[in-house]
């Protein structure tokens, strides 16, 4: 499917189709779209009877396997997130998604096959990230030089985390971000509740899960943080360790709480709390920005252990009481 | 077929055909013309400046059927055969998909047999450094004695991962970036014969866009064809790259000088909506602040060419020095916690509204350690006013990156007696031996004014204060305290004259501890370095990703003029970026400070007269803001 904001996009692409690359690599903001994008891309590429804006018609064979997630001349390489396993002096850990060489050893093979369909075959990477560095070491030398019908799609939202060799064997391609106007008209066409509120947190970014329970516990944890007291806050970090959350989910809301905190009380800004912004002012001018940073910094520290198996309620404790000291 | 991309179809057939790599041409010719063959020769060089092409016309040199000639004719069977990628003789292998044993093995057996077409039987081997350590030893046995008619050619563009086993057996020659200029005008020749129409400041743009690498440079005009319809035009090429407009970065240090904080964040959503990406603008900003502080403290450095001349110096008068540094600080750390934060734009955000916050207008209250001084001590200690800022300043700046390993012990022993005042403890993971704090009795410590919503909040207030104070002045590990080194002191260039040239031991640190001061602007790479590997005159220095733009070329070339002046002789010298997690000068230097001010911690607490002051007028020791006098 294509998103509304993805539609002069697509015009410039199709009208890339004379001169295909070896590889696209798609970039723009989390939840925005890409991966649809280029979907829609690789159906259209390897459709039958494409339309006349040359996208996929949706009724041919090639579009019914794409459907089906079953197109022999199409690949997705994504990561395989692993379980948890037992790491280092037996704490458990979790391994981080990634894309790892066996899967690009596949695809090299995949790529080395003659098409089933005579036709276009398509290989889509994403999140590019998350190759490993032996698997995108392993990527370089098919996505410079494929075999003539092979066409590699590649998306990802933070490309300068790339491997630079990897970016040089592309053409990229920034993806347009949605307007606010666009991105809540089409909120609201899906029947999302507080649509206004929920594009604000996401910072614009129209794409994310809806989940009524978990909004519902942001909405608690967000009025704790509006007046913020002890109490609020031990009774916060037990209700979301009780959910069994992982760290990253309060981290997150908390992170954009602190941004929307520092940038009220210097810059008279906020990005992700509008609903707030009464609360927020008020704790802005009780705030001491020493205090604040540190707080935040205190967060950002642990974002790598977002999906660790931390004791979520003894760090969360932790970072509240930092909180608490803003406004001490 | 119907379209090749450029980076492909202008794939150099003839040595004549590439640009930039004269050095490695001439020697190749040589040895080719005079028939003095090497059986392994390794390419080193970044991406895209022509590693794996040099290695396949080497390969026809070897095998054109007019004899072995630095000029393949290009029309023979082998020639073309090479050229389409299927001549028997020449074996490609890809050392990143097939980096085992196994693989190696295979294909070295086949070395002994002779080749069936050419002369030679040719092994190229790219990506090498991604071979398994039994991979490289299955090939050392065949590298030692090689049979007669075999050639190895390997490429790889980080040959740091080659073994020195392997290395020393191969004829090395190392690819040079190309610069701007050549990149140019390669792309004009391009363009003319593909057809293309274009305007010569976009090829400018593409030329510095590409750093150094043709496929880059290639990658990126055919997006730019692609982007202008047809056409290379300067307008559409500026806006495809995404190019940080000066003008732009200027107006955010503009607005953060005049502590701006809604205009500043104003511009950060024009940034967003012009595409720009967050990270470049962070690393320019990076490069713009450096040279405002090279205008406040060595003006003469600054170019009078440079085209944003006027604008530098104008910010340079408008912003503290060590406003400026801070900042610089706040925008290498800023980049790195991009990925952390909630998404790019909130990153970028909180890295202008960190500036802002140590902007002098912001300092309205002075760091909450500082306010709990009372006079006596203050006095004592000499931390107040305006000093005391800076202090809080110093203290805050370390808080810049912020890092802190999850729950540190004795804060897990804080929030593990504050949850004692709670039914169910939380229990401390991993917990370590340490001594029990003490709690002190509360007098000692002012309470806050407003929230003390309960006793047991008191007692958290207590216990948690108590273990910042321990952990405080103790910094982790990981704390890049080193990052936030005086950089000041980087400018100071010493009168003495350089001390007799010595021959470079191999001690990175005392070499930049002895001549470090007599660098210039230069000694911030070599503070960040590590040297990686030293031999045969060569220097290979490695730096952190966070401060990837000292690896640029222009910094090394000014390093290798120093150690040139320092040595009386040129050393070879290449910087790589990654992580090392060894200790550079500048950590080292960090870590000297910080013991000094643990050892002025000491004397400090047992001071007879501190301890006075805080018996009998219930002060308290800052201990984070000790600083070492001799600083
Ligand atoms: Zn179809
Ligand atoms: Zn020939």
């Amino acid at each position: 499917m294509l998103y509304p904001w993805h539609q002069a996009d697509w015009a410039r692409i199709s009208s890339e189709f004379s001169r295909l690359p070896n590889a696209w690599l798609f970039t723009g903001m989390a939840g925005s779209g890409k991966l649809e994008f280029a979907e829609h891309l690789a159906q259209a590429l390897l459709c039958d009877q494409p339309l006349a804006d040359h996208g996929a018609c949706g009724q041919c064979e090639s579009c019914r396997w794409f459907g089906s997630g079953s197109h022999p001349d199409f690949r997705r390489l994504s990561p395989i997130i692993e379980g948890e396993e037992e790491g280092k002096e037996g704490k458990p850990t979790r391994k981080l998604a990634q894309i790892k060489i066996e899967a690009v050893r596949e695809i090299i093979e995949f790529s080395q096959l003659s098409s089933h369909r005579h036709g276009q075959r398509v290989v889509l990477v994403e999140p590019a990230e998350t190759l490993n560095p032996a698997a995108a070491n392993a990527l370089l030398k098919v996505l410079e030089e494929p075999p003539d019908d092979v066409l590699f799609l590649l998306v990802a939202h933070s490309p300068q985390r790339l491997l630079p060799t990897i970016k040089s064997r592309c053409r990229q391609y920034p993806l347009a971000r949605p307007s606010h106007e666009m991105a809540l008209a089409w909120l609201k066409s899906q029947g999302i509740a507080r649509a206004e509120i929920e594009l604000a947190h996401n910072g614009g970014a129209p794409l994310f899960n809806h989940d009524p329970a978990l909004t519902a516990l942001r909405d608690q944890f967000v009025a704790a943080l509006a007046a913020p007291m002890l109490t609020g806050m031990l009774d916060m970090a037990e209700l979301v360790d009780k959910q069994k959350l992982p760290l990253a989910v309060p981290l997150d809301w908390l992170a954009k709480w602190l941004h929307d905190l520092a940038g009220l009380s210097l810059a008279c800004r906020l990005r992700y709390y509008p609903e707030h912004e009464d609360a927020l002012s008020s704790l802005a001018r009780r705030a001491r920005l020493p205090e604040l940073m540190r707080c935040q910094s205190a967060v950002t520290t642990l974002v790598p252990y977002g999906q660790h198996t931390l004791n979520v309620r003894l760090q969360l404790e932790a970072l509240l009481m930092d909180y608490l000291k803003v406004f001490a | 077929m119907s379209y090749q991309v450029l980076a492909r179809k202008w794939r150099p057939k003839r040595f004549a055909d590439l640009v930039g790599q004269e050095h490695v041409v001439r020697a190749l010719s040589n040895a080719l013309g005079s028939e003095r063959l090497h059986h392994a020769y390794l390419l080193t060089g970044t991406r895209g400046v022509g590693k794996t092409t040099i290695a396949r016309i080497l390969a026809k040199s070897l095998n054109c059927e007019t004899g072995i000639t630095a000029e393949p004719c290009g029309v023979c069977a082998a020639c073309r055969q090479i050229d389409a990628g299927r001549y028997v003789d020449l074996l490609e292998i890809d050392a990143a998909s097939n980096t085992g044993i196994d693989n190696i093995r295979e294909v070295l057996e086949n070395a002994q047999y002779a080749p069936t077409l050419g002369r030679f039987k040719v092994y190229i081997i790219d990506e090498v450094h991604m071979l398994s350590k039994s991979a490289f030893n299955a090939m050392l046995k065949t590298l030692e004695e090689p049979p007669a008619h075999v050639k190895f050619i390997l490429a790889t563009t980080d040959p740091q991962k080659v073994p020195v086993t392997v290395l020393s057996r191969c004829l090395q020659f190392s690819l040079r970036n190309m610069t701007p200029q050549q990149i140019a005008g390669y792309l004009a020749h391009v363009l003319e014969v593909e057809g293309v129409a274009y305007e010569t400041p976009a090829l400018s743009l593409l030329g510095r866009g590409a750093s150094g690498s043709m496929r880059d440079a290639l990658s990126l005009l055919d997006q730019a064809i692609a982007y202008g319809e047809g056409d290379v035009k300067e307008e559409g090429v500026r806006a495809m790259l995404g190019a940080v407009d000066c003008s732009y970065l200027f107006g955010l240090l503009r607005a953060l000088a005049d502590a701006d904080g809604p205009l500043l964040i104003r511009e950060a959503e024009q940034l967003a909506e012009r595409g720009i990406g967050f990270d470049s603008a962070l690393s320019e900003m990076a490069v713009l602040l450096q040279q405002i502080s090279m205008a406040q403290i060595v003006p003469q450095a600054i170019s009078p060419d440079e085209p944003e001349y006027d604008a530098i110096f104008a910010l340079a008068g408008l912003m503290a020095p060590e406003d400026v540094q801070l900042y610089y600080q706040i925008a290498v750390h800023g980049r790195r916690d991009l990925a952390l934060a909630p998404d790019e734009h909130a990153g970028f955000n909180m890295a202008l509204i960190r500036m802002l916050a140590f902007h002098p207008l912001n300092q309205r209250e002075p760091a909450p350690a500082a306010v709990r001084a009372q006079a006596p001590l203050a006095a004592h200690a000499a931390v107040a006013g305006r000093e005391a800022m800076d202090q809080a300043r110093a203290k805050l700046a370390q808080q810049v990156g912020g890092t802190r390993t999850p729950a540190a012990t004795p804060r897990a022993q804080a929030a593990a007696a504050l949850a004692g005042s709670n039914p169910a403890p939380a229990p401390v993971p991993a917990p370590e031996p340490e001594p029990e704090i003490e709690p002190e009795p509360a007098a000692a410590l002012p309470l806050p004014a407003e929230a003390a919503p309960s006793i047991a909040a008191k007692g958290a207030e207590v216990a948690d204060d108590d273990a910042d104070g321990r952990e405080g002045d103790v910094l982790p590990p990981d704390l890049p305290d080193y990052a936030m080194q005086d950089d000041d002191e980087i400018y100071i260039s010493a009168d003495e004259l350089p001390q007799k040239p010595a021959a470079f031991d191999g001690n990175w640190l005392a070499l930049v501890a002895e001549i470090g001061p007599r660098m210039g602007t230069v000694r911030m790479l070599a503070q960040n370095a590590v040297l990686k590997s030293w031999q045969g005159g060569a220097l290979v220095l490695a730096v952190p990703e966070s401060f990837r733009h000292l690896a640029s070329r222009d910094y090394q070339d000014k390093l290798r003029t120093v150690l040139a002046e320092h040595f009386g002789h040129t050393l070879e010298l290449s910087v790589t970026v990654e992580e090392t997690g060894a200790e550079t000068p500048a950590m080292r230097d960090a870590r000297n400070r910080h013991e000094l001010r643990q050892e002025a911690r000491v004397v400090l607490e047992n001071d007879p007269v501190v301890q006075q002051l805080v018996r009998e007028f219930d002060a308290t020791l800052l201990t984070d803001t000790i600083q070492p006098a001799q600083e």
